[in-house]
Formats: structure tokens, C-alpha cells, sequence
């Protein structure tokens, strides 16, 4: 078989990616907060083709009672990809994949969060992804944050996050599925706390060089904090329409 | 001047201040850690928070339902973390599950268990949740928005901090609506005015007399609100 082997372009000569971004653009966010009315705090968010819905429940009683830490509160976070939300049906079943995502995503939300005011209780956050396009882990924790806001749990910061990638030698940001399929992509999720940058989640899928990773990780702190400008405004939001019926 | 919304994390000053409720320092300057409005003083920072849920204080007057017998006692939820627990001695009439109360805290410990005193039983009414967070919103200055609520609706009412309030007799329906606009626009100016306007339009709207202090209107019984307080307290029971 001598089939000449096809060549897959990321990054055209313009510096265009396949879906029409630049390297360093964000897809299209949308976020809305208070969507639940029986939950404490709740968001919904689409982050490019992602969408996903989280709710925040607590501080309340830990249900069972030895799990409870008389000192601080703990965080609960469930992750769940809905079966629906990929192309090929998903055992509702969580997986490795949910287990390991939901630990440490809940963890680096206690990180922003002032656990020790809520001694013996619990903060519930549940998060299911409903549809799904590379990237999720970073869109489910991204509304996380604003739910707990919603719920006016007292937080040192939001916590907001992007993915970075390297596709055939071009580092760009937030990966869709078809760059994450590239065969040489390489997919590092960060989440920081914006306003003093500490870094609460950063994992990575690949090889990076030193000089590389530097690069990256600039550009992964600039992505986050547009995150942050879009959770503050969602936030925000819910109270400017409130005035915006007012004025009718 | 419309006070500015702050988020979780967001800057309030670099300068040096006294910290209020709902701030932080980091590094000398102070943060935000709720959503809320900002209150500045001179020397001092506040946040008034806009969500959030109620955090037991000494000498609280809340409003709560029965939910177990406990020994030498009841447990009972007060929509904090956990129920609240009352001594036997505190009630002269035995109560059940699904009992409503209203009572005075006690005790509050380091991990906020409540000790409650000062039990009184209410039969009959209407519980109306709200966010603990509004509360003060819907009391008001010198109690001005509660006398506005009771004149306008004629209903008795009791406002616990714990965010459930408990009314009876009058237009409860009138005072649901009122209620859920003090809510929606706890965030707003003016708005004692406001609520006396809409107050004043419903009231006339629907052709009943605007109650002066005299103004007579026939206490209607609420049968379904006594149901309906039922079936709050049921399947909570542990």
C-alpha cells in the first residue's frame, strides 16, 4: 500500500485553527446563574458546543454522620456525563474517568471556599455534563464556581479554568474535539484562582517541553481570567434584570 | 446612589479598613467572599449579602417545624445546618411532628448546634419561606416594611430571622405576592414606597377597602394553608 499518507493542518498560515479561532480564543461561553429554583445556587453554562448544568446544596447535615469533620466542612462533587452527551451512548455508570474528575475538581474548589466557617457539614455540588465537546472537566468546574456563588457560600475567589493544547507544534487554547483527536495533541487542563493566580487544578494529557510549557501556562492564565470576567458578569446578571423589569 | 454589586474574590479597597461582615484581607487589601452590595463607611467595609443561608445567632427569634422526639425533648428544623434541639421544660403543651413553633435561641455552640427557649406552638396560618438573607429587607427600618405588610394585608404576622414567616387570618394571598416582590427587589432603592404603592394598587384593585387601622375585612380561614404546613413537615423525619 503506497497511499501518500494525508497530512491534517491545525493552524492554517493566517494563524486560523480549523473551527476559524485564533490560537489564543476562547469558543463562544455563555453562562446563567440561579436556573434552579430548588437548589441553594445553581448555573447553567454552554462553552462552545459543552453543555452543562451544576446545582450547590449546603452547608447541610452529612449524611452519614461519621463522614462529617468536626473541624471544617467537606465538599461532595459529582461529575456526570449524561448518556446522551456523547456520540456513541455512555453507561450511566460512573466510570474511572467521573470518580477521578469529581475528586479532584471537588478539591480544588475547597480551595476557595472557607470551609472552617462550617464545622460537621457538607457543600453538595452536582454537575452533569448534558452534551459534550472536549474540554469538560474545565466547563463543569467553571459553573461549579458560579453555582456555590449563587448559593452565597463565602469564597476567598471564583474558580475558573481553560485548557491549553499543543497541536503539530502550535500551542494553542481551549481545544475542541476534533484538535483533542489530533494524533499529536497534547491537552493540559488549568484552573486557577484569578485573583492571586494560585493554580487549584493542572493536569496533563501528553509531553510539553520546558520552554513550551512556560508558553503555555502564560497562556492559560490570560484564557482564565476572561472565564472570570465571564462568571463575574453572569453573576451580576441576575440582579440587573431584576432592574430591567422595574423600569417597564 | 445605587450601591455597586461585588462577587466572590472581587476587589473592595486597597485601603485600610475595618472589616466588616462578608470581607477578607489578602495581602492589605480587602476582597469580596460573597455576592452582595457594598457597604463604605469611613473607616469601616461591608458587604450586605444578596444569597446565602441562616447562620444561627443568640437571641434569635426563628419560626421552626417538629421534626422527631428526641429524649427529653423534640428536634427541630429551623433551616439551619442542622435541627435544632428544644428541652421539654421550655413547652407547656406536648408537641408532635409537624408541629409549628416559634422560639427564642438559647445556646448557639462552636459548630452551631441550638438550644431553643421561649417555645411558642401556632395552630393554623401559613408558612412563607424566603431567603434568610432578605429578612431584614422584609422588616425594614424600625420595622416601617412589617407595619406596611400587616396594614396593608391585615394578617397577623411573625417574621423569623431563620426565613420562614408565619402568617394567618387577612389577605395572605396579597401578602405571598408582596413578600415575593420585597425578595425579588431586596436589592433596590425605595422600596418601602414601592411596596406601599403596589399594596395600595392591589388593595384597590380587587375592591376590598384599604385598611386603615380600623378597616374591617373578614378574616378568612385558611383551611389549606394547615395542610399544606403538614406536608412541609412530613418525610422529614429521621
Amino acid at each position: 500500500m503506497s497511499k501518500k499518507k494525508e497530512v491534517l493542518e491545525y493552524v492554517d498560515k493566517e494563524g486560523k485553527r480549523t473551527d476559524g479561532r485564533k490560537a489564543d480564543e476562547l469558543r463562544a461561553i455563555k453562562i446563567e446563574a440561579g436556573v434552579l429554583p430548588r437548589a441553594d445556587g445553581s448555573a447553567y453554562l454552554e462553552w462552545g458546543q459543552n453543555k452543562v448544568l451544576a446545582a450547590v446544596y449546603g452547608p447541610r447535615e452529612v449524611i452519614p454522620k461519621h463522614h462529617a469533620n468536626p473541624y471544617k466542612a467537606i465538599v461532595r462533587y459529582a461529575y456526570r456525563m449524561a448518556s446522551f452527551s456523547v456520540p456513541e451512548r455512555k453507561n450511566p455508570r460512573p466510570g474511572r474517568r467521573e470518580l477521578e474528575i469529581s475528586k479532584v475538581s471537588g478539591e480544588a474548589l475547597e480551595k476557595a471556599i472557607f470551609l472552617e466557617r462550617f464545622p460537621n457539614t457538607a457543600i453538595d455540588v452536582f454537575v452533569e455534563v448534558l452534551d459534550s465537546n472536549a474540554g469538560t472537566r474545565i466547563a463543569a468546574l467553571t459553573a461549579a464556581s458560579v453555582a456555590l456563588a449563587d448559593a452565597g457560600i463565602p469564597m476567598r475567589d471564583m474558580v475558573s479554568g481553560v485548557a491549553i493544547g499543543k497541536i503539530s507544534g502550535n500551542l494553542v487554547l481551549d481545544l475542541n474535539k476534533h484538535e483533542e483527536d489530533a494524533p499529536d495533541a497534547v491537552d493540559m487542563p488549568l484552573a486557577v484562582l484569578p485573583n492571586s493566580e494560585e493554580i487549584v487544578l493542572l493536569q496533563m494529557d501528553g509531553l510539553l517541553k520546558r520552554s513550551d510549557w512556560e508558553k503555555a501556562f502564560e497562556l492559560g492564565m490570560t484564557g482564565c481570567k476572561k472565564v472570570y470576567e465571564l462568571q463575574k458578569s453572569a453573576l451580576k446578571k441576575k440582579y440587573e434584570i431584576a432592574n430591567g423589569d422595574e423600569q417597564k | 446612589m445605587p450601591r455597586t454589586i461585588v462577587t466572590p474574590g472581587e476587589l473592595i479597597t486597597s485601603e485600610r479598613k475595618k472589616l466588616g461582615s462578608n470581607v477578607h484581607m489578602h495581602e492589605g487589601r480587602i476582597y469580596s467572599t460573597c455576592i452582595g452590595l457594598v457597604e463604605e463607611g469611613t473607616d469601616f467595609i461591608n458587604v450586605i449579602p444578596l444569597e446565602g443561608r441562616y447562620r444561627p445567632m443568640i437571641d434569635d427569634l426563628v419560626v421552626g417545624i417538629v421534626t422527631s422526639e428526641r429524649f427529653g425533648g423534640y428536634g427541630t428544623d429551623i433551616n439551619s445546618y442542622y435541627p435544632a434541639y428544644i428541652s421539654r421544660k421550655e413547652v407547656d403543651e406536648s408537641l408532635r411532628p409537624g408541629s409549628i413553633i416559634s422560639a427564642k435561641i438559647a445556646k448557639v455552640n462552636e459548630i452551631n448546634e441550638v438550644e431553643l427557649m421561649n417555645v411558642r406552638v401556632f395552630y393554623g396560618g401559613e408558612i412563607i419561606s424566603v431567603s434568610p438573607v432578605k429578612v431584614p429587607r422584609i422588616m425594614g427600618r424600625n420595622n416601617s416594611m412589617l407595619d406596611l405588610l400587616k396594614q396593608g394585608t391585615n394578617a397577623n404576622i411573625l417574621i423569623g430571622k431563620n426565613g420562614r414567616i408565619w402568617a394567618k387570618g387577612g389577605n395572605t394571598k396579597l401578602l405571598e405576592k408582596a413578600i415575593a416582590k420585597i425578595e425579588r427587589e431586596a436589592h433596590m432603592e425605595n422600596l418601602t414606597n414601592k411596596i406601599a404603592d403596589f399594596l395600595r394598587a392591589e388593595n384597590k384593585g380587587a375592591g376590598a377597602p384599604i385598611s386603615a387601622a380600623n378597616g374591617k375585612i373578614p378574616v378568612e380561614q385558611t383551611k389549606h394553608a394547615d395542610s399544606r404546613s403538614m406536608e412541609m413537615s412530613e418525610g422529614r423525619d429521621i
